[in-house]
């Protein structure tokens, strides 16, 4: 290592932003294929080659943290911001489809019948399954916050178990509202109210199985003794995430499942 | 290339030794066979101390003993007179200062600041001093 006199960490060449960039070309365009000529090559070529990136990529910011040294106290500060600033971009990301959902709900058009729910629409109840998942989803934020603090306080085996309590949580969250979809009686082409239901719960469940990913990652990593008392940021950002979907989950039930019922 | 590969098979050799056996013998560290011990401290979780690497070690290292050798605490102050000039550390023989002349001002005057003697900021006068700098490493 060349030696310098700030504590940054400059990084090497690498080919994956290009590997992305090119796996994102190939699931745009091969969407547009898949939809017009009926043929899935491209997309799940672009699919495959964005997850071998993300896979590679991640791996070596791993080895880059945890067994270079790349990631002094100054670093990590700059991967706090980073990932406080992804968060905001995500909290725009929901802002929009509570936009939407408000949009519609607030003055209903009479093609729908001037109310909310739309005539002919008959909405989930928010107080069976909806509310267990939201005693769920409260619960993980607990066990996620012992998770981190066994890490702070270095004990391993308590770390392992809430951190796993934690991923079956989400998972149970996942198997919970995948039957809740199975079950639904309406679907994403029942007017606007199963437009906005199924786009923001659809798009809500597919970040709590990212951040489930997240947490996985970090469950493996602690197994793999990665992380110390003092630096754990990986394992921090995504106890960020998860109580950024957590959150995300308590408007969605007070909004779409109760107020919109 | 071989020699290295041979290094890190050894390596990964001596590891998996270590952490198969649960107790290690004294003699086996004599021979340099023992792994590294794993204290982490009581639970299991290893601190910064034990486990930290490369720069990230190095940081700690200089954070705790108050060196400043990869710039990461803000400048000292100093009078700036000619008794008791800016210290300014340079791992070169020459670096570039920027005087503020008084607190308030919008313009920094930029100079350069040669090893040896003191020399004055060029608009108010403040003395400064080229101090060498060890490498960090």
């Amino acid at each position: 290592m060349p030696t310098q006199t700030h504590t940054y960490h400059i990084v090497e060449q690498s080919p994956w932003p290009i590997t992305g960039a090119m796996s994102a070309l190939l699931m745009t365009s091969g969407l547009a294929v898949w939809f017009h000529y009926n043929s899935t090559t491209l997309i799940v070529t672009g699919l495959l080659s964005l997850l071998l990136t993300m896979y590679q990529w991640w791996r070596d910011i791993m080895r880059e943290g945890t067994f270079q040294g790349h990631h002094t106290l100054f670093v990590q500060k700059g991967l706090r911001y980073g990932m406080i600033l992804f968060i905001v971009s995500e909290v725009f990301f929901f802002i929009g489809f509570f936009w939407a959902f408000y949009h519609s709900s607030l003055s209903p058009t009479p093609e729908i019948g001037g109310q909310w729910p739309p005539t002919g629409v008959f909405p989930l109840d928010p107080f069976e399954v909806p509310l267990l998942n939201t005693t769920v989803l409260l619960a993980s934020g607990v066990t996620v916050t012992w998770a981190h603090h066994s890490i702070m306080e270095g004990k391993r085996k308590s770390a392992l178990f809430s951190l796993l309590l934690t991923i079956t949580l989400g998972l149970y969250f996942t198997a919970l509202q995948a039957m809740e979809y199975y079950e639904a009686p309406f679907t994403i082409s029942d007017n606007v109210y199963g437009t906005t239901f199924f786009v923001a719960t659809g798009f809500h469940g597919l970040h709590v199985i990212i951040g489930s990913s997240f947490l996985i990652v970090c469950l493996l990593r602690q197994i793999l003794h990665h992380f110390t008392m003092d630096h754990h940021f990986g394992f921090e950002a995504a106890a960020w995430y998860w109580h950024f979907v957590d959150v995300v989950w308590l408007f969605l039930f007070t909004s779409i499942y109760w107020w919109g019922t | 290339m071989m020699a290295s590969r041979l290094l890190s098979a050894w390596g990964t050799l001596r590891a998996l030794r270590a952490a198969r056996l649960p107790y290690t013998p004294a003699w086996l560290g004599q021979l340099g066979w023992a792994g590294p011990v794993r204290a982490m401290s009581d639970g299991g979780i290893p601190s910064n101390k034990e486990q930290a690497t490369g720069l990230e070690r190095k940081v700690l290292e200089a954070i705790e003993k108050g060196v400043d050798t990869y710039n990461m605490f803000p400048p000292k102050r100093y009078p700036r007179t000619k008794e008791e000039p800016c210290l300014v550390p340079s791992v070169n023989k020459k670096r570039i200062v920027g005087c503020v002349c008084e607190e308030d001002n919008s313009s920094i005057i930029w100079f350069w600041l040669h090893a040896g003697d003191a020399q004055r900021c060029p608009s108010c006068g403040a003395f400064y001093k080229l101090e060498h700098q060890e490498m960090p490493h």
